[in-house]
Parts: structure tokens; sequence; C-alpha cells
């Protein structure tokens, strides 16, 4: 049975903001076929109540002083920007309807 | 080739001596990997100028007798994954074009403030996914032992120039095998210490939970002397360990009596794992035997999940740390696109590698709605239970030895058309990842004429053991001093 | 337009995002500095270098606490941030980091202002769900004189910036309700000092899911959400204008689809932003960089020790303790600024009442001819307290006082040195005073004659003679005891 779709990729590569050429799109379904085929194998495992792990080491919450740093020189907050006027970066304008949080 | 370099305990004696200078050293360092470049294409940049100046003032401080540590006006490389203030960073990707780093990573801080020289950055595949060094935007490094094979990877540009002689030492990351399997297939030594002990920050992100700096060196010692440079408590890095790092030097005592090395039954069999390279790592296991250690079997009945579990979480968390590569705060960006949508899925598809693209697309596949807890959640679980065989490992042992990788330098291209058989060899390297505990990979012999290495893993926070029987072995063999041909 | 459905019921439920008062960011050391150039108050955290990672302020979380405790919520001991996945030219991680399975702190409510049966004041308890703690995103700045007509200009000052989402129940039932609702939001917030909670500056936003249904039912109708409403007003109107909207799809048999709106006051009327689809997949995951933020209980407990008086407590204070009335209490904690500038200058004066009466109508009006906030006024509580004394003292009159208000107020001063300077110090020299009282009675033979056929109250109008002749600065009590004595002869 096939586990994911071309849609699927698709959908995935726009969540991703990545276009596939057809040949990519095509190559990606067999490759997610394939390696979602060898991560079913988790699937056999019992983890009910298992905690996950997100960090491997547990440490105390480390937190810091609210004390400002000096701030960036504004030049070199853009320096490395391909496009910026005065001191903000440029980009294209949203012509489509784009997800905002 | 030329003479190669030796190795930091012997430049010290012979700066402290004065028989060289720190200016010689660094100049031979850069002779050597521009000469290097053709055949092995270890470095995608030299900083020439900068290194020879640095040499310079180290000259001037030994003059003053004002010797910053062991380290002062010795070379290193660092792999091209960590920044530096003034020098570019481009982790071997399109992305990154130009990017110049207002910053200094607390690791590469730390060799400044020793006085090591950083004489350039090593290739390595893209953004460190990769077990090869093929997935890089210069063109792939090549092992110096046999220039038609990987140097494995990722940091495979740090292991082939310390392999080759041309530097002494050099820093990489390993967020699942990446200093441990190339320094397996080059024949030098790769730590990767316990995760939070070398600061992540200034490190270019792949899979957060995972990553960690580490070394490569040409003996355990010298591995010793780099880790102590670069590892402590970092406040910018939340998942530094708070406690300052243990003088790892001290621990070297060349002694194994009452030591106790357990074996993972899972990883002493011969599925899975070439004759030749299991034959080598049972006589160094001998070996330590020999020399004091007592050997036991252990299991880790999960470990044959940890490849699973490791590309289930290692690529989630990579396709959430590489979406700020959006072409619009730096880097690459593409030409023309109408429209804000455009210029991102251009951009990053022009940007990006097609392993880096493959882990995106899986990693946004396992977080997405639907199959977050089929595939995340799922494999975070897994993560305990692996974390577990380990604690319950370590109750009984005080280091376990593995094979580093089940196979001897693979051949270039051998892999890059079967993702997944590449997954698979780092079968032995991701679960001390997963763990976030320390391990080493030493030279412990010789299959096919390409050199092995052995695996010693220590429990959280004890990097000392795994470097103390390092050094032990090479105390009682010589497969470290060996030197690919062409190299004296 | 109706505030309320008419046929339908009417249900809402707020997110109200809040900037934190720190002076750095919550997960950069970057400084916060309002209305700066673009990209004068970011460091390499904020810019999402490669390499960079989040570390947490502590005073942020302090913050937070205090103001999950003050809506009587309850705060976790352990929380997760976790990271908010989408693309956007003002998030510059390409992620969030905001908090999801496991926020701060859940439950809670805030009670606002009602009419209960009969018209009497009464309260309403809105519950909440949650309280969590994000950063904010930059700004994305459309001027088509800098950046031309098809780009836009990012700027990354306000990105990190520390907030706390408050997500309510669905337990607002007007436009009104949730205007008010917003208020008692905000003055918790600022007598906590947690925020400053000004809308104008966007410290204070807020989106407004709005849906409705039948009377009498307990589902919910599909709702829509305001966004990014900046003003009490535009709240209120924007909110009746939604409602009008989904009642007309309703009456006319349609269906309301699911989606995010903008209101423009311009023309009243709600408009669609885009319709909410599946696309919508955030990912959220526990952020790898930031490990559980853990609270021992004692840390929360000393918080909530600390916690300051809120409105309310204050307001029940000043007329338990001082006698007031209610209204006048509830307008002198109006905001922390009038509550505490109230509440030292009656310490120092010492009869809250009077101080009262001077605040709620001179200074209050003075604030508003000037157009200014108590908090941008020089004038200090002590000034205050001593001119009313000045007065009671006798020293100087009622009159030339209320005239200097404005001034203190406008920009500051000592009273005492400004009414010796104007020349305002009350007459008291019996024999200016007997002089002016004997001028005045020459000049109304008839009102002296009425005051002797028995008509006693002439006494007030030959008193404002008096005053209006000494330019208001007689001591009123000397004028009186002179004007009965030679009355009475
Ligand atoms: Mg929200
Ligand atoms: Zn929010």
């Amino acid at each position: 049975m096939a586990r994911i779709s071309r849609a699927e990729v698709e959908r995935v590569a726009s969540l991703a903001r990545l276009s596939l050429s057809d040949e990519e799109g095509d190559r990606l379904v067999r490759e997610f076929e394939s390696f979602l085929g060898y991560i079913d194998t988790l699937q056999e495992i019992d983890t009910a109540g298992v905690v996950p792990t997100a960090h491997p080491i547990s440490l105390p919450t480390p937190t810091r002083p609210d004390e400002p740093e000096v701030a960036m020189d504004p030049d070199s907050a853009v320096a490395n920007a391909p496009e910026a006027v005065a001191s903000a970066f440029l980009v294209p304008k949203v012509i489509d309807t784009e997800a905002e949080g | 080739m030329a003479e190669g370099i030796g190795t930091l305990r012997e430049l010290r004696a012979a700066l402290d001596s004065r028989k060289t200078s720190s200016v010689e050293i660094v100049g031979g360092c850069l002779r050597r990997a521009e000469a290097s470049q053709q055949s092995l294409r270890a470095f995608v940049g030299l900083r020439a100028e900068a290194a020879l100046r640095e040499a310079e003032a180290s000259d001037a401080r030994r003059e003053r007798g004002e010797v910053r540590s062991p380290l002062d006006g010795l070379p290193i490389a660092i792999k091209d994954n960590m920044v530096q203030t003034g020098e570019p960073t481009h982790c071997a990707s399109r992305i990154l074009e130009g990017f110049v780093s207002p910053y200094t990573a607390t690791a590469v801080a730390g060799l400044e403030r020793a006085g090591v020289v950083v004489i350039g950055r090593t290739n390595m595949d893209e953004f460190a996914m990769g077990s090869s060094t093929e997935h890089s935007v210069e063109g792939p490094t090549r092992n110096p032992w046999d220039l038609d094979r990987t140097p494995g990877g990722s940091s495979g540009g740090s292991a082939a120039a310390v392999a080759a002689r041309i530097v002494p030492a050099a820093l990489g990351s390993d967020t699942g095998g990446s200093i441990r399997q190339p320094a397996s297939f080059c024949g030098v030594v790769g730590m990767k210490p316990t995760y939070g002990r070398v600061s992540r920050w200034g490190l270019v992100a792949f899979a957060s939970s995972l990553d960690q700096i580490g070394a490569f060196a040409l003996t355990a010692a010298d591995c010793a002397w780099v880790l102590e440079a670069i590892a402590g408590h970092d406040a910018r890095d939340s998942t530094s360990i708070p406690e300052p790092a243990p003088a790892y030097s001290a621990a070297l005592s060349g002694d194994l009596s009452g030591l106790r090395l357990g074996l993972p039954k899972e990883y002493f069999v011969s599925e899975g794992v070439d004759a030749g390279v299991l034959a080598v790592v049972r006589e160094a296991v001998a070996g330590l035997e020999r020399a004091g250690a007592k050997t036991l079997e252990v299991s880790l009945p999960y470990a044959r999940y940890a490849i699973a579990t490791y590309y289930s979480i290692a690529n989630a968390e990579a396709s959430s740390n590489l979406a700020r590569f959006d072409g619009v705060r730096y880097g690459h960006r593409t030409a023309g696109a109408k429209g804000l949508t455009e210029m991102y899925c251009r951009t990053r598809s022009e940007g990006f590698g097609a392993e880096v693209k493959r882990r995106i697309l899986l990693g946004t596949y396992f977080l997405s709605a639907g199959y977050y807890d089929a595939y995340y959640r799922k494999a975070q679980q897994v993560r305990t239970l692996l974390r577990g065989d380990f604690e319950q490992a370590f109750a009984g042992c005080d280091a376990i030895v593995t094979p580093t990788s089940p196979e001897v330098a693979f051949r270039l291209g051998e892999k890059t058309s079967d993702p997944l058989t590449m997954y698979l060899s780092d079968i032995y390297t991701v679960s001390a990842n997963l763990a976030g505990i320390p391990a080493l990979s030493t030279p412990c012999g010789f299959a096919h004429g390409l050199p092995v290495g052995l695996q010693i893993l220590g429990p959280a926070l004890d990097e000392a053991t795994p470097l103390r029987i390092a050094d032990a072995f090479q105390r009682i063999t010589d497969h470290h001093t060996a030197c690919p041909g062409g190299v004296s | 337009m109706s505030a309320s459905g008419g046929e339908f019921e009417v249900v809402i439920g707020l997110e109200v995002h809040a900037h934190l008062r720190t002076k750095s960011k919550l997960f950069s050391p970057a400084p916060i500095l309002y209305g700066a150039e673009p990209n004068h108050s970011v460091h390499p955290v904020c810019l999402a270098l490669p390499g960079v990672l989040p570390v947490l302020n502590e005073h942020a979380v302090e913050l937070a606490i205090r103001a999950a405790l003050a809506m009587n919520c309850e705060v976790h001991q352990r929380s997760i941030f976790a990271r908010k996945n989408y693309f956007y030219p003002d998030l510059p991680k390409g992620y969030q980091i905001s908090q999801y399975e496991e926020p701060l702190a859940t439950g809670g409510w805030v009670d606002i202002p009602t009419q209960g049966a009969g018209g009497a004041a009464s309260k309403k308890r809105v519950r909440l769900t949650r309280i969590h703690m994000e950063e904010d995103a930059g700004k994305s700045i459309h001027d088509d004189a800098i950046a031309g007509a098809d780009a836009t200009l990012v700027d990354l000052n306000r990105a990190g910036v520390p907030l706390i989402e408050i997500v309510s129940e669905p337990d607002i039932r007007s436009a009104e309700e949730a205007t008010d609702y917003l208020r008692a939001i905000r003055s918790i917030l600022r007598f906590t000092d947690v925020s400053d909670a000004d809308m104008e500056k966007g410290h204070l936003r807020c989106d407004v899911n709005v849906s409705l249904r039948p009377h009498g039912s307990d589902e919910y109708g599909t709702r829509t959400e305001l966004k990014n409403l900046n003003s009490f007003r535009f709240i209120e109107d924007a909110v009746r204008a939604e409602i009008e909207r989904q009642s007309e799809t309703l009456r006319a048999g349609g269906a309301v689809r699911q989606c995010t709106l903008a209101y423009d006051p311009q023309s009243g009327r709600t408009s669609v932003l885009r319709i909410k689809e599946d696309a919508d997949d955030y990912r959220y995951f526990p952020d790898p960089d930031l490990i559980p933020m853990l609270l021992a209980p004692e840390q929360i407990e000393r918080v909530r020790s600390e916690v300051p008086e809120l409105a309310e407590q204050r307001a029940e204070r000043f007329q338990h303790e001082w006698g007031l009335s209610e209204q006048d209490a509830i307008q002198l904690t109006a905001s922390p600024a009038i509550a505490n500038f109230f509440q030292a200058a009656a310490d120092r004066h010492g009869a809250p009442q009077t101080v009262a009466n001077w605040i709620l109508r001179d200074v209050m009006q003075a604030l508003k001819e000037l157009e200014m906030a108590l908090d941008d006024s020089p004038f200090s509580p002590e000034a205050l307290a001593q001119l009313i004394s000045m007065v009671d003292e006798g020293k100087t009159t009622v009159k030339s006082a209320r005239g200097l208000i404005a001034e203190l107020v406008e920009s500051g001063g000592d009273p005492e040195s400004l009414i010796a300077e104007r020349g305002l110090a009350a007459v008291s020299d019996a024999g200016v005073l007997e002089r002016a009282v004997a001028e005045v009675l020459a000049e109304n033979p008839e009102n002296v004659e009425l005051f002797h056929s028995g008509e006693k109250k002439v006494v007030n109008f030959l008193m404002g003679q008096v005053m209006r002749k000494t330019q208001g600065k007689a001591d009123p009590a000397a004028v009186r005891e002179i004007l009965a004595r030679e009355l009475g002869k």
C-alpha cells in the first residue's frame, strides 16, 4: 500500500517553501515510500506511557538577567542582506494570500 | 605531498625549544592546504593573511613569556558550519553564499583565547547532512588513503585535513556520527563530547538536540588539549552544561587495570558489519584486555531502532532550523521573483542541494498535522527507551566499545543514489547522539588496506574515560601513527 | 446596528497579546526601544543569524507569572516553549517561539462590570483558557515611496519583544462586554506593572473570535476571527459589524465560513482577509534549543506574595478606609498613575476626601485640557498636598490655588514659591480688609438695608464683592468676621 501520494509530497513542499520539478516530485515519492517503510519499524515498539525525550540530558532552566546588550550597528545588521533600503530589509510584496500567525 | 605536520605535543615542544616558530608552522599548514586542494579538496576557504598575522602575534607573546595555553601558536582548521567574526561561513551550501559573520562561535572564541591559529574552514556535507562529504556545493572531499573513496562525513574535510597531516587538529560537528565516522574512515582520532559540553552558540544548527562540536587530532592526548580549549559552560546556549569541563589531560594515566568494558551483544554479530572490520575491532578489544581491562557483555535492545529514531528526530528539527534560510536577511536570493512566496520557493529550491531538500521535506512531513504523533513523538519516546538502554548498560561498565562504522571508507558515488543505504552507515554512531553521551573513534587497525575505527562510549559527562582508554590503547599500538601514502 | 445578535446569541472569545515591560527581549539580549529607526535595536539573535541560540529573560518570566496570578490562573511548575512554524518576512527564524502543549498558566478569570437585575451594578466573570509566553514578530512596512510599489520593508526591532497571550473562554456575549473585558485586562496589567498596555503603541493587541447561535443552543456556531484591532472603539464597532454580517448571512439561510477578517473603520465593515484552510499547519514541536521551564513552588509563591493591589482592591480600600464614595473610588483607580498620585497626596495631606475633590475636579480637568497623561506630568502628589494645605491654612484662597493647577500639571514647581512670586498669598491684613469691607458697604446701601430687614443671605453677595475688590486674595474667614461685625453695628 502506498504510504504517501504525490499530492501529499507537494503539500509538504509548499509548507516548506520548496518548489519541486516533476522529476524531483516523482523521485521524492519513491524515496519517501522507502524511508517511511523503514521508519515504520518504530511502530512495533509499545511506547504507551513512555515520556518523550526532547533533550538528551536534564538541566536546570537557564535564564539570563534582563540586561540589554548594545544593539548591533544597523549597517552591520543589514550588511548580509540581498536587498536593503536604508537600514531595513527589502522583500517582494505579498501578492497572494499568505499564512500569518 | 610534502612532509606532514606532527602532533600538537610535538609542535609545542618544538616551539618551546625554539626549533621553529608559529609563523613557520602556520605557513607550512597553509602551503600543504593549498597543495592538497586539487587532490583532496579538504578546505573551502583559507585565512592565510589573518592566520600568519595571528601566528606572528603568538611568536611575539612567546618571546615575552606570555604563552596563553599549550595550544598558543598552534594551527587548527574549523568546519564550515562554525562562525568567526569577519569570516564567511557557508555550510558548503549555495544558500549561504556571500554570508560573512558579524560574530564568533563560542568554541572558536575558546580557540582564539588559547592563542590557537585558525587556518581555514573545511569541507563538509551541506548543512552537515550526509556521511560522505559528497553533498557539498564545493564538490566532494577525497579520502587521503584512497582518492577514489570518501573521507566519510559530514566532517570529512576536517578528518581528511588531519589524516593528510595538513593540520594537527580540526574542529568538527557530530549530529549522528559526523566526527566519529570520518575519523574512522581517515584513521584519526575524533571525539564528540557529551551533549551540552561544548557550546552550540555559533554552530549553524542542523538538529539542535543532537548537534555537538568536537575535535579531530592525531592522538587522544592532543584531542584532550583541543577539547579543554573549547569545552565549558556558556550562558549563550540554554542547553550548555553548567559545570566547568574537567581537565581531560590529567586523566590520561595510561592505566586500564580494573576498567570494565561493555561489549553490546547486538553490535558484535557478523550481520550487517564487514568481517574484516569486525575482526580488527575484536583484536583491539583483546589488546585492551591484555592491558588490564575487563570485558563483559551488555545489551542495547533498542539500538536496532536507532537509525529510524534518529532520522525522524533529526529531520524534524532540521526542517525548522533551516526555515531561516529564506533570502531575506542573508545568503542567496533568487533573481526577479514576482511576489514573496515565489521568492521563498525559488530561493530555497536553488539554494539547497538535493539531500538537504529531501531531509527538510521528510522533517516537515513528520511534524505536520496528523503525522506528529506517529513519527516525531513516537521517535522521542523510543529515544527515552534508548537512553534507558545506556543507563542500564553503564550501571555495569565504565565504557562501551563498538566498531565506529560497519565498513571501511566506501567509494565516491557508491551510496549517493540510495539515501537509505547511506543513512544505515551511521548504525553504530547515532545512538550516542540520541542518548547525549560522549563517544570517540580511535584508529585500531586496517581492513582492506583502509583504516578501521574503534568507538568508545562513556556515560554522560564523562569524556575522560573514553579519552583515557584511547590514550592507553595508543600507548600500546601504533595504528594512529600510520600515514596515508604520499605523506611522511 | 445592534450590539446583541437579535434572534441569535452572540458568542465571543478574545485573544489578547500584551507586551511585557522588560528592558531586553524575550530570548535575545537586544534592547527594547520604541520608535527607533528600522533595525536599530537588534542583535544577531533577532536577525536569526546562522548559529544563534535563545536564552530566556528571567524578568519576562516573573512578569508573566505575576499577570497569570493576578488573573487567578494556575501557574504550572513545568511549561514548554514550542516552535510555531510558518514563513513570513517579519518572522526571521521561520518560526515563532511560543507555548503550545504545556503553557505557563491555565484556568483563571477576570471580572467585568455588568448590569444586574433591575439595573444594579454587578459583576460578570469571564473565564480564561490559558496564558502563555511568546515572542513578538517584527514589522512589515508598506511604503511605496521608499520601497517601491512591489516591495515591502522589514524592520526587526519588535522581533523578539516578550508577550503574554491571554486567551479567554467564549464567555463574552456582546461588543460592550468585549471592550469591558479588555479594559479589565488592561487595568490588571497596569496595576501589576506587567505592561504599559498602551493600545496605541501596540503594547496591547487583540484578536476577537465571534460566532452566533440560536438562543438556547449549547453548540457553538462557526466562528470568524477579527485580527489585530488596535483601539477600543474599533473593537466595539468591528464586533458589531461582524455580528450584523453573520446575522444577515444566517437570516438569509446561508452558512458562516471560518475565516480571518479585517475591519475597515472608514466603511465600518469587516472584510475577509483569508479563508482558514487545512494549509494552516504550524507544525508545533518543543523547541530543542530551550529546555522545559521549571518553576519552583516557592518561586511562584514569592511572586504571588508580591502581586500589587489591583484597581478593584484599591477602590475598596479607598471606600472603607477613607470613606470615599464608590464612584469617586472607581474614578481614582482608573489607572495606577491616578491611584498612586491620589494615595500619596492623601497620605501627605491627611484629608482624603478633600484631596479626592481636588484631583477629580481640578487636576483631571487640567490634564484633559492639556491633553496630558498624569504619567507624563511633573506635578508631584506632595505639591498638590502642600497646595491644598495652604488653602486650609488660609495662606492662599481656593480661587488662587485652582488657578495654579494647570501650570503645576504642565510644568511642575513648588506651590509655596509660586504663590509668593505671583502675589497670590491670601490677604488677611486687618487694615486692608476693613477698608475693603467699608467700601463695599458704602457702595451697596440697599443690600445693607435688606440685611437689616432680615435677608441674612445678602452676606454672601457682600462677601463676593469684597473678594472681587481684593482680586480673590482675601482670606474668606477674616472677611466673614469683619462683615459680621460691621453689619451688626
Ligand atoms: Mg493566537
Ligand atoms: Zn500569540
